[in-house]
């Protein structure tokens, strides 16, 4: 497939270019270090930084949005009508994420409309790293650096300009409309691309991970959780800022018989997670609910689909309020299988 | 908000939508009294009677704003007066910090309004309720922190 | 290790040893750097777990309350521990507050008073180093040394990268303990620590309306600094009520404001600015201009700070006949 590189100084007009009849998200200088940000002016993007400090997933699962509204009596279904949109920037790590967010939304007997009309009229540029982020640990978790997984296009940062690869029709036809403002890659850029992708995987530690998911079962019990749990504050935050977390509450809010259900996400760190109508909340310790969070992804989601629903960004380490490392979770898990 | 963009805007058929708490022993009995004594005062208030001052949940005049309302008045009795001793002292303290928070963050502070008016205070019930409308009116109709429900996300 | 971590260590160690307390609540170093964990050491071999330096910023008054609480599922009888904790001038302060609203006892817990000149705000250090990442720290003495993720060194002076909260503290010691470890602070600088809100407040309303509206787009409703502040402790918050249901549960910019007026307004005569909030905020909100002035507030108008003192009731349990009514509304 198209193989093509763009000189770093034209990104701004490439991305003028393609922004014309799309939205554009990347990421922008932010208090935090970079975030991504609906973009209207791309003097403002900056693909200096490492991980953003919240994930693009907003781009297709926003933090809320309303399923319908209602009169009185009368539902009346909300047009579903997204626009074409160009998620510019994405790390590997996030676009691997929006691949698992497709399995959940497509997942059985539901299609779920809400998600896939975003998703379907999102184009994805993956930017490869060519250093690690404060926390990651891609590799780890069956991602990669310079990974292709739910992208579009994937570009590599080769200092004076940018590579990019298209990797599915999409991205071809989107790299197509700025043929002006690109060469074809050559031999030797080629070769940079592989040299920067080999260098890039080599400065990722290995970590732990427990994969034996008999022995995560057996852990269920174990004393780790209660040790975590005391620390855990039982906030939102891990969840929020975690790319393939996908949980959500429906609410309805209304004012004199006009009004709206919408669903907002959730977590299942908070107390009320799991509070039953009844008063009862089967999770009522945060031990619990910490475990929950853990198990969920590194055991309940391999056995539903296969795989970890962790990506290894690292933003639920370098954003815990609590100072909680999942890295020294996963680690201690990983021993707990090989001791039992 | 200026002069001409007033009248234009009560010429468009705009009135101040003011939403009061009234305390049931003083406030409320005085505005009832206000009432009875045939003293006009604007038809732009909407009463809730509470049964003290100290009752009033600061989140009430929030939610109230965030409903729509132009303004809030919320009125009890006299300091000494309080038929339950000391639920307005207690309140009178939340008022002060709930106004001068709420100018702090951008509401305009001609919209949040506390009084004392006693059971027989008719007369100044309607005059503050007046003053309240005019004051409310200055500044237009209310476009800080309203939910609105017709747009869809 | 520096000598106040060593003879908190040593007190600890007795203090669990003689059976004075059941476990201790303290800080933990993690992998990443500028950052500490809770830790509740329950045997004096763990003592050698507690750290403490210029990068133990939460508060861990936070941490207290769910230790006097029976173990959910617990048959028989349970007796609440003996807690002792490290405490900070503001975490002393917190502790003030929560023995005085009956959420810990006073008489199951030890406090150890250590004076602190500030505690480093790794947002700040984050912003010297801009888009590049933290990858190592070091404190060395009044300086740290930081290496980005580029690998470039860069030494910062620590009064650069203090906390907010911390550069404007007037309390370094504990206002509550039994026990203190370490030299007594050098005396806090004159500052206002009002000063960011007396600037505010001469903004028109507009420009504090616009100010509030971009900051507060910022917020994803994690509640972090709600769940980080040691007075948010109530089982169920306004925030999450559905009868009645008091705003929405989006970002939604009107139920934003919604939520942070009413938390800020639970916080009134009761916060004591020790930053867990703005430490917690994953989106480096700045909750204290909002907080501050509820505190600036309280000072002026009741001459009254949040829990310096067990014996004071706080500014909204109470009242005088002459408090000020100069805001009220007259014919």
């Amino acid at each position: 497939m198209l193989e093509i590189t763009l000189d770093k100084s034209k990104v701004q007009e490439f991305l003028r270019l393609l922004g014309q009849n799309r939205r554009l998200f990347a990421p922008v200088k932010d208090r935090m270090g970079t975030t991504f940000s609906e973009v209207v002016d791309p003097s403002l993007v900056c693909l200096d930084g490492l991980n953003t400090n919240l994930s693009p997933k907003e781009v297709v699962f926003p933090q809320w949005e309303t399923l319908y509204t209602f009169e009185e009596d009368q539902a009346n279904e909300v047009k579903l009508v997204a626009q074409e949109t160009l998620l510019f920037g994405a790390r590997p790590c996030d676009a691997r994420a929006l691949e698992l967010l497709d399995r959940v939304f497509t997942w059985e007997r539901i299609d779920d409309p809400y998600y896939l009309h975003r998703r379907e009229k999102t184009c994805v540029v993956a930017l490869a790293c060519n250093t690690p982020g404060e926390a990651c640990f891609c590799s780890s978790v069956g991602g990669s650096p310079v990974g292709e997984v739910g992208a579009d296009v994937l570009a590599f940062d080769l200092g004076e300009q940018l590579y990019l690869r298209a990797l599915t029709e999409r991205g071809e036809a989107l790299l197509n409309e700025a043929s002006a403002l690109t060469e074809k890659a050559t031999e030797e850029d080629k070769r940079a691309v592989q040299q920067a992708a080999a260098e890039a995987e080599k400065q990722l530690q290995p970590i732990p991970i427990p994969k034996d998911l008999a022995a995560l079962k057996e852990s269920f019990d174990a004393e780790i959780w209660e040790n975590l749990g005391q620390k855990c504050l039982g906030c939102g935050t891990c969840a929020y800022v975690c790319p393939t977390c996908h949980c959500f509450d429906i609410t309805d809010e209304t004012k004199k018989g006009v009004g709206r259900r919408v669903r907002s996400w959730d977590s299942c760190a908070f107390s009320l997670f799991t509070l039953h109508g009844s008063g009862h909340n089967p999770r009522i310790t945060q031990a619990a609910r910490y475990r929950q969070r853990v198990l969920h992804k590194f055991l309940y989601c391999p056995e539903n689909f296969g795989e970890a629903f962790c990506v290894g960004c690292g933003r639920c380490i370098t954003n815990c309020p609590a100072g909680l490392d999942l890295r020294a979770v996963l680690e201690r898990l990983a021993s707990l299988a090989k001791v039992g | 908000m200026t002069k001409e963009t007033n009248e234009k805007m009560s010429g468009n058929g705009w009135e101040p939508r003011i939403v009061a708490f009234l305390c049931n022993w003083c406030s409320y009995a005085g505005a009832d009294l206000a009432g009875v004594s045939r003293i006009q005062y604007p038809p732009n208030v909407r009463v809730i009677r509470v049964p003290c001052s100290g009752r009033i949940n600061p989140l009430f005049i929030v939610k109230a704003l965030q409903a729509g309302a132009d303004g809030v008045l919320v009125s009890g009795c006299h300091p000494g007066d309080c038929h339950y001793i000391s639920g307005n002292l207690y309140a009178r303290r939340k008022f002060a910090l709930l106004k001068s928070l709420l100018e702090y963050v951008g509401i305009e502070p001609q919209r949040v309004h506390f009084s004392w008016v006693s059971a027989a205070e008719g007369a100044r019930f309607a005059e503050i309720l007046g003053k309240v409308i005019d004051s409310v009116r200055s500044v237009g109709p209310a476009n800080r922190m309203i939910k609105r429900f017709k747009e869809v996300a | 290790m520096n000598q106040v971590e060593e003879t908190l260590r040593q007190e600890v160690a007795k203090l669990l040893e003689d059976g004075t307390i059941d476990v201790f609540v303290g800080h933990e170093a993690v992998s990443l750097p500028l950052r500490t964990s809770p830790c509740f050491v329950r045997s004096p071999k763990e003592v050698d777990r507690l750290v403490w330096d210029r990068i133990c910023t939460r508060n861990l008054a936070t941490y207290l309350p769910q230790l006097f609480k029976r173990p959910v599922g617990l048959k028989g009888e349970w007796t609440p521990p003996k807690v002792g904790v490290v405490a900070k001038g503001c975490d002393s302060r917190s502790i003030v507050g929560l023995i005085k609203e009956k959420q810990i006892p006073r008489d199951r817990l030890f406090i150890i008073g250590v004076g602190c000149e500030g505690m480093i705000d790794r947002h700040s250090v984050g912003r010297v180093l801009g888009v590049v990442g933290l990858a190592d720290a070091k404190v060395d003495g009044n300086s740290v040394q930081v290496i980005g993720t580029d690998g470039r060194e860069k030494r910062i002076d620590i009064a650069d990268v203090l906390a907010a909260s911390c550069r404007e503290c007037q309390h370094r010691e504990a206002v509550l303990s039994n026990l203190t470890v370490g030299e007594a602070p050098s005396s806090a600088p004159e500052v206002s620590h009002y000063a960011n809100v007396a600037g505010f407040e001469l903004k028109s309303s507009q420009e504090r309306w616009e100010h509030w509206v971009e900051e507060l787009s910022r917020c994803i409703r994690c509640y972090a600094c709600r769940q980080a502040c040691p007075n948010c402790y109530c089982e169920e918050c306004f925030a999450e009520e559905t009868a009645p249901q008091w705003l929405g549960v989006t970002t939604d910019l009107s139920d934003v404001f919604v939520f942070h007026l009413g938390r800020a307004f639970h916080q009134a005569g009761r916060c004591v600015d020790c930053g867990a909030c703005v430490a917690a905020c994953p989106q480096g909100i700045d909750l204290r201009l909002l907080n501050q002035k509820i505190n600036k507030d309280v000072e002026e108008l009741f001459e009254a700070q949040a829990s310096l003192s067990l014996e004071e009731a706080e500014a909204l349990s109470s009242f005088r006949m002459e408090d000020d009514q100069s805001f009220m509304t007259e014919p």
